[in-house]
């Protein structure tokens, strides 16, 4: 955005439209393990991630832009996954929550485990940790929003 | 040591505590039925099902709890042909457990009326928790539009 003399402010509507979606992201609840009781902290009052725009937790997946894969994701939940994923309208982010959803973490060369979400589904932002704590699901968030809004430090 | 209730006949091979003060009872296999019937005539409900793989042999522990005295035993019972009778009879809620130790231990409870697998999908080869199992073979699942899921040792055919 430029700032004019003016008083005015000119933009593109990519912009516009970039600013928007990375201030309302709208979580959908995925909580498939231990990592979710972090993801309810980090939407409680304490951390509330509703500063940051993600207003409320969806229970539907046409309701919401990001899904916060939070917990082990065995092999019988990813083509379910994949589904919910399919199911959300665009522009849709996915954050990979803790250790077991980034490469198996604890589980990893187990017998019922998927090696990574990314398999799955495409991942915007890994938060690593056995559990996350809610700050840095938090920072997560904040990443995103920079990288919806290409303001990544990289 | 042989006990006799009013119409149960059993025979305890052995009996201790463990360090947190659990009464742990060894039986043969083929008094379980009439051993947990006697137990329940007493007041116990059953907790939960377990199993170990010693490799010669199966050993499948009962947990059993009353409610009223706050007691625990466990039941230990071995079998080297992985059958042991069903408790679903006497306990309904033996029935899950049941099918848990089938699918993950493969211990075969005879008499119960649906053994078929809880967790893992029908197709899937194998019981997990077995020291046979080869983690080498890893096997995918995937799931069609109708929601039927499919096993295949092949990586690009699921996850």
């Amino acid at each position: 955005m430029k700032n004019g003399d003016l008083g005015i402010k000119t933009t593109t509507i990519e912009k516009a439209l970039e600013w928007g979606s990375a201030n309302s992201l709208w979580p959908l609840t995925m909580g498939l393990a231990c990592c979710a009781i972090e993801m309810m902290a980090t939407q409680a009052a304490d951390l509330d991630i509703a500063r940051f725009g993600s207003e409320i937790f969806r229970n539907s997946p046409r309701q919401s832009d990001l899904m916060i894969v939070a917990g082990t994701t065995t092999k019988r939940m990813a083509p379910r996954v994949k589904r919910v994923y399919e199911e959300m309208p665009y522009p849709k982010y996915v954050i990979a929550m803790g250790v077991c959803v980034i490469q198996g973490g604890p589980y990893v060369d187990g017998y019922s485990v998927v090696m990574g979400v990314d398999k799955v589904v495409p991942v915007d932002v890994y938060v690593p940790g056995c559990p996350p704590s809610p700050q840095a699901l938090t920072y997560g968030i904040i990443t995103l929003q920079k990288k919806i809004k290409h303001e990544t430090d990289r | 040591m042989k006990r006799t209730g009013d119409s149960t006949m059993y025979k305890i091979i052995s009996e201790s505590e463990d360090k947190n003060k659990i009464k742990i009872i060894n039986i043969d296999k083929n008094d379980l039925v009439e051993f947990m019937e006697d137990y329940k005539g007493k007041g116990y409900y059953l907790s939960s099902i377990t199993g170990v793989d010693m490799k010669d042999h199966l050993e499948v522990i009962y947990h059993i709890h009353n409610y009223d005295t706050h007691e625990y035993i466990e039941v230990k019972i071995s079998t080297t042909d992985d059958k042991v009778p069903s408790l679903t009879k006497l306990w309904k809620a033996a029935e899950w457990d049941e099918r848990e130790q089938y699918d993950l231990m493969g211990v075969i409870f005879e008499g119960h009326e649906n053994l078929r697998r809880i967790v893992l999908p029908d197709e899937w080869v194998g019981h997990p928790l077995r020291k046979s199992y080869d983690l080498k073979k890893v096997q995918y699942i995937s799931m069609d539009p109708e929601g039927k899921e499919h096993v295949s040792y092949n990586e690009n055919e699921g996850w």
